[in-house]
């Protein structure tokens, strides 16, 4: 609930006697920070609505909705020309900020969305950042997610058009000796491409035990001595390359290259989610397993993230009192509205890593369920970071009064990707997908993850029913291994009573899946089409909510008359209702 | 950046379109036969160039007026990824002089600082040229360019990078660690320069006169307790010292003495300077968030220690009176000295109290 009112303590950051250059930055923010918070001054608090009904700070639905709508059918502005390698994300942006909003589409304008993606489909598999451009990892994701949203199954539903194969290809065709992968051909390796690559696979079904080799050890030897994870790190001391063949040597160095960094740091969390299921299944030091697996097997055991250390980190980003408990994604670095999804995001992520649901797998072998150097702990009984200071700063601080999320009043500093770094658009999905987060409450469900894998329709045994090939120990072993990556990423739901909103039901939101950053329906819709599964309703753990105070009309009728064509565009969300 | 736009009324804005050297290419238009979705309205100088780009694209031409319009375009939008790659291969394909690319590469840096593209075309040339000396400069401009933005993510990247790759300890190598020293001057807490430290003293194994760990661990740990000194509440000195401690399996008990200076509420009588354990400045704001953080993490690894040897009711009385101890900071971080993590302390405490 609102905590406005309440006595804060506003001690601001301590300088010690001694500023440097960082210091005076931090409490200049800090002093423009303050202002915003109701407490201090009534006067400069850009949004005022909530304050009035005494319920705190209200999301100006009304404005955001116009604001996105503006630009879904006017197009955007020349300055955003700078986001021309870009348009599958002012896409993905748009679409999936209507999805928290609980706005549906209309057919019109979703086969738009469906045409202007496939036309960044590159020839040779994976997606450009627009038509003609050279794939790319992260606009690929962008797209994919995109087309979740607005596709579907069957003719002109674009999903069919997505060349599963070629992209299978282009992703190989960007793998490195030491696991990690190229954003694009002659570009850089990053994490945030890796993290784009394996929710892309997950989606679609790509995932392979060689297309993953080598990611997990890549990504272990990302976290910095801070708990946090950096870019990438350097391989050409452990990976020598003669040409034709690579040797690995274990002994030497593999720094990290960069700090540790909110962006990345989720990158690599979201990541080690999506690989669980390879870390338990294709991991074997003992000489048990069967000589006939003996290609895609690790004999060696899996790598471990520590995860205290991490959550240690998340945690000291978190802003004191008087950055409002925004986040910001480096040590002594700002609070930054992006870093609110980044680095707040990731709490659910490691919680979900350190507890009980996401721990165990099929079998019940405890060996090396989680995969870290400390152990699990099985009281997860509430979120880690302070929930409702982080809707405040995004509500107090956050809010453009013309519409859209900014990363933090007046001045404003580079967000998590540059490229995106125009505040309105590029602060409004990570800030409504806070606050979606905020709300909701969204972790593995033990229950949920037996229901998948019991309804799991096999393709394998079904071709030895009707007397195919023998099926191999490789092959059962893979099918369990989707059976998992399936089952591992659509576990995670909404936890029942868990939606704590600031300002009341005004600020409500569809929940987002946090592996993904799409709702949970979105996801289980495309997941179940490229697995070949049929996915029981989820038996609610939260029921359906409707957004009571943005009925379609007045939605309509607030996207003033020069917007004509967005009469009869939206109507109520699918979401929930599925 | 809104800079580059500055020709938008501008009759002067040459067009590929109009200039008859662009005759023979065929422009394609971005999008053909579909309604686009949320389109980008261009000027008519970004749209045109992109139009040719994509011509060009299609016939794969790799020619000197290619470099002419991806700089264009580049200029246009750094960000256009595309138009980099096509360029890096064109000056391949050309055997173009890369030293010049790189002087090109300067101006760009400054321009557009924060594009990833700019600092990755640096690495591609540094690649190709192979060269020592080219290396060497670089460090020495980005020791320029950090002066824009001390904390820039890919002018630190890149440099790490360089240093390893080319991996020289003489010419490379050998000025990193006073160079570090020299920005922690600067500021203090300026994390970007504290992770640079770990990365050359730590990350990437054993530099020249490095060779007595022990050596290099004693003068790393008082590196970070006389920068904590200097100003006790800078969470990147504290980390660094962490990780020094964790790198090096030091336990953290070998630095209560230290660290009890820092969680009194006001600094100690100075009476006798001790050099290992420097006492908080004059302005320190005490008890210091981090030190009671470090005291209690002190006390629950002995904890953990002398639960695994579990010999006498004495050593299990002790533990008791530790975890009670160690119970008590983190309460008064929750509740008094560090409230926005008050969840967090309230983890750690449930996590020690569970652990038997």
């Amino acid at each position: 609930m609102a905590s406005s009112g309440v006595t804060r303590n506003l001690r601001s950051t301590p300088v010690d006697g001694y500023p440097t250059p960082t210091s005076a930055l931090q409490s200049s923010t800090e002093t423009i920070l303050v202002k915003h918070l109701p407490i201090v001054t009534s006067a400069d608090v850009p949004v005022g609505e909530g304050e009035a009904s005494g319920q705190g700070p209200a999301l100006n639905r009304q404005l955001h909705l116009q604001y996105l709508l503006r630009n879904l059918l006017q197009g955007f502005p020349a300055r955003y020309a700078s986001q021309d390698a870009s348009q599958p994300w002012l896409i993905f942006w748009t679409l999936q900020a209507f999805s928290i909003l609980g706005v549906g589409l209309d057919d019109r304008t979703k086969q738009r969305a469906r045409e202007s993606l496939l036309a960044m489909q590159h020839p040779n598999g994976g997606f450009g950042g627009g038509p003609g451009q050279a794939p790319h990892l992260l606009p690929t994701y962008a797209s994919v997610c995109a087309l979740a949203i607005v596709g579907h199954p069957g003719k002109g539903g674009a999903w069919e058009g997505i060349d599963r194969k070629k992209l299978y290809d282009f992703f190989m065709s960007l793998k490195q000796p030491d696991g990690s992968f190229l954003v694009a051909q002659y570009a850089e390796v990053d994490m945030r491409g890796l993290y784009c690559l394996l929710a892309v696979a997950t989606l679609l079904n790509l995932m392979t035990p060689e297309l993953l080799s080598g990611i997990p050890e890549f990504i272990a030897s990302c976290q910095t001595f801070e708990g946090g994870f950096g870019n990438a790190s350097f391989s050409e001391w452990a990976f020598q390359s003669d040409g034709s063949s690579v040797s690995y040597d274990p002994s030497a160095p593999r720094p990290v290259i960069g700090e540790a960094h909110g962006g990345y740091t989720f990158c690599a969390a979201a990541s080690w989610v999506l690989l669980r299921p390879y870390l338990r299944l294709y991991y074997d030091p003992s000489s048990h397993a069967p000589k006939s697996l003996s290609a895609s097997i690790i004999r060696r055991p899996p790598p471990t993230m520590k995860l205290l250390a991490l959550l240690r980190w998340l945690s000291n980003m978190q802003g004191i009192e008087t950055e409002l408990g925004g986040f910001k994604g480096r040590t002594n670095k700002l609070v930054d509205g992006c870093y609110s999804w980044w680095v707040g995001g990731c709490f659910g992520l490691v919680e979900g890593l350190m507890g009980p649901a996401s721990a165990a797998g099929t079998e019940s072998e405890g060996k090396h369920e989680l995969h870290a150097d400390e152990d699990g702990w099985d009281d997860v009984d509430d979120a880690l970071l302070n929930r409702e200071a982080l809707q405040e700063y995004i509500l107090y601080a956050g809010q453009h009064p013309a519409g859209g999320l900014r990363d933090k009043p007046p001045k404003y500093v580079m967000c998590f990707d540059s490229r995106h770094r125009i505040p309105d658009m590029s602060g409004l999905l990570p800030s409504l997908a806070t606050l979606s987060m905020v709300d909701h409450r969204v972790s593995p469900d033990e229950m949920r993850r037996d229901n998948l894998l019991r309804a799991w329709k096999s393709t394998v045994t079904e071709g030895e029913a009707i007397g195919a090939a023998p099926i191999s120990e490789e092959q059962i072993r893979f099918e369990t291994f989707q059976k998992e990556v399936f089952a591992n990423a659509l576990c995670w739901l909404e936890d029942e009573g868990s939606d704590k909103y600031v300002g009341g039901n005004v600020n409500r939101l569809n929940a987002t899946q946090p592996l993904f950053n799409l709702t949970v329906t979105h996801s289980e819709q495309m997941m179940a089409h490229f697995y070949g599964q049929t996915i029981s309703p989820r038996t609610a753990r939260n029921p359906p909510k409707c957004n009571k105070s943005s009925p379609p009309d007045s939605l309509v009728a607030g996207a003033k008359s020069n917007i004509t064509a967005a009469r009869g565009l939206c109507c109520q969300s699918p979401d929930f209702i599925s | 950046m809104s800079a580059i736009f500055q020709d938008d009324d501008d009759d002067s804005v040459k067009l590929y379109s109009e200039d008859p050297a662009w005759a023979d290419v065929v422009p394609i238009p971005q999008y053909q036969g579909v309604d686009a979705l949320a389109p980008i309205n261009y000027t008519e100088e970004y749209q045109d160039a992109t139009n040719y780009f994509r011509g060009i694209v299609k016939t794969g031409e790799m020619s000197p007026r290619v470099l002419q319009l991806t700089e264009h375009i580049i200029r246009m939008n750094p960000a256009h990824y595309s138009a980099w790659q096509y360029r890096y291969r064109t000056l391949l394909a050309l055997q173009s002089p890369l030293e010049d690319e790189l002087r090109l590469m300067d101006r760009f840096a400054i321009d557009y600082l924060k594009t990833y593209q700019v600092w990755h075309h640096r690495r591609l040339l540094l690649v190709a040229l192979h060269s020592v000396d080219a290396a060497a400069a670089e460090l020495r401009f980005i020791v320029r360019a950090l002066q824009d933005d001390a904390k820039n993510y890919h002018t630190w990247s890149y440099r790490q990078w360089l240093l390893a790759h080319f991996n020289d300890e003489a010419r490379l190598w050998a000025g990193e660690r006073a160079w570090t020293e020299e920005l922690l001057e600067q500021d203090v807490r300026n994390n970007s320069a504290w992770h640079h430290r770990f990365f050359v003293v730590w990350g990437s194994g054993v530099r020249k006169g490095d060779e007595d760990r022990e050596e290099v661990r004693k003068r790393e740990l008082g590196f970070a307790k006389d920068k904590i000194a200097l100003a006790p509440n800078n969470p990147s000195a504290w980390n660094y010292l962490r990780g020094v401690l964790d790198h090096t399996k030091t336990p953290y008990s070998t630095l209560s003495t230290f660290v009890q200076l820092y969680t009194a509420s006001s600094a100690p009588a100075a009476d006798v300077f001790d050099l290992d354990n420097p006492p908080p400045s004059a302005g320190a704001e005490l008890p210091s968030v981090n030190a009671l953080e470090f005291l209690a993490d002190i006390h629950e690894q002995e904890g953990q220690t002398e639960q695994a040897v579990q010999v006498c009711v004495y050593v299990v009385l002790r533990y008791t009176f530790t975890k009670h101890f160690v119970a008590q900071i983190w309460k008064s971080l929750a509740n008094e000295h560090d409230t926005m993590r008050k969840k967090y302390w309230e983890f750690r405490i449930r996590e020690a109290m569970q652990s038997r």
